[in-house]
């Protein structure tokens, strides 16, 4: 299958200490993979350098391809990415931010981001700096899915969230957010988020892929129901042997 | 068709694609959705219920291969001229099925057909009740 992200042996260390420590990871394209685990487990380092913020100190990285480290402007072009906390200026308002970020990407759909505004009710002129948490989430979101990357990267971006909000939140990812060839990587400690998108699951624990397996596998079958329950054991077992083993 | 609920539990036992697969045939056979009504793209779908694409296409893919829709891998999903009786068989198939099963655990555990029969009677003529909408 044709992947839009491939990770081969892939080691991060910080001052002697493994981060990540032999990850192999492939995300093919029309899937959405959640990507679990503790705090801790080195998630945020996996997306810092899927990103190009760090430099991978073994094994290699592609993005559509490319190694986003040496290449990270073209690898950011096509990376839709959506922080746990916006990282944008807050003194521009959504309608800025956009207008600020779409020259710098060459597909990104002027309709898609006003059919969203629409949709998730954006106050797009107001400054980031008044919006509200749920309303700052959605319009990062529009940020994330307007330049149709190849990659859309999101950060527990459906975390504290009010629950309406988060389910507004997802329903445009699942219906505007087109997988067909692209690949969704959803790092969240939700498990009913992640029952409900997922396609496959990764879990990442003390710096390598502990589990990464379909809905399908992980529920011996056609997708099975009791996901959440079933991600909870597995998770469950995952910390224990984990903390067994260290 | 926005009338109808499309909440998917990804807690209970049923998956997710075979729960909205029988509301879709709950719709049909209650004629909240007729025959030829368009039903929402796999996309709308996946959107109401919270659910991946993929999942919402399985759906659509049973939901086809049982003859109560068309088109779900064209420019809408469209409900069948047969859709509404299929559905309605399709229930009553498994209602009877239920029944069955239940009558037959009655007879074991030493109930006598006819309290079975007085039984049936009762609950016959407390049917007239409106129908309760999921």
């Amino acid at each position: 299958m044709n992947s839009i992200v491939t990770l081969q042996g892939l080691v991060k260390r910080f001052g002697g200490r493994s981060v990540l420590d032999g990850i192999d990871l492939e995300l093919p394209a029309g899937t959405t993979t959640v990507l679990l685990g503790a705090n801790g487990a080195g998630k945020s380092t996996l997306l810092r350098l899927l990103l190009g913020l760090e430099r991978a100190d073994e094994g290699s990285i592609r993005v559509a391809g490319l190694d986003p480290f040496h290449a990270a402007s073209e690898v950011r072009r096509r990376v839709g990415y959506v922080p746990d906390q916006p990282d944008v200026y807050d003194w521009m308002s959504p309608k800025e931010l956009y207008g600020f970020l779409a020259p710098q990407y060459p597909r990104w759909s002027r309709e898609l981001e006003a059919r969203l505004i629409t949709r998730l009710e954006i106050p797009h002129t107001t400054r980031f700096s008044a919006l509200s948490r749920g309303e700052a989430a959605k319009a990062m979101l529009v940020a994330a899915i307007a330049p149709q990357p190849d990659l859309y990267l999101f950060d527990e971006a459906f975390s504290g969230l009010d629950p309406l909000v988060r389910d507004e939140v997802l329903a445009a990812f699942l219906e505007e957010a087109v997988l067909d060839s692209r690949a969704a990587l959803v790092v969240t400690h939700e498990l009913d988020v992640a029952a409900r998108i997922a396609d496959r699951v990764a879990v990442l624990n003390e710096g390598r892929i502990a589990v990464c397996a379909s809905m399908e596998e992980l529920g011996g079958g056609a997708d099975s129901g009791a996901l959440p329950r079933k991600l909870k054991e597995l998770l469950g077992d995952v910390l224990l042997e984990g903390s067994a083993v260290a | 068709m926005d009338e109808l609920v499309w909440n998917v539990d990804p807690n209970a036992d049923a998956p997710p694609s075979k729960q909205l697969v029988l509301r879709v045939l709950d719709a049909l056979a209650s004629d909240r959705l007729a025959a030829g009504a368009q039903l929402p793209s796999v996309r709308q779908l996946a959107a109401r219920a919270l659910v991946n694409p993929n999942t919402a296409a399985r759906a659509y893919r049973d939901l086809e291969q049982l003859g109560v829709v068309r088109g779900a891998n064209g420019l809408g999903v469209f409900a069948t001229e047969a859709g509404p009786r299929l559905a309605r068989d399709l229930r009553r198939r498994s209602t009877l099925d239920a029944f069955r099963g239940a009558a037959s655990e009655a007879l074991r555990a030493g109930h006598a057909p006819s309290e079975l029969v007085t039984e049936l009677s009762k609950l016959a003529s407390n049917a007239k009740r409106p129908r309760k909408s999921a």
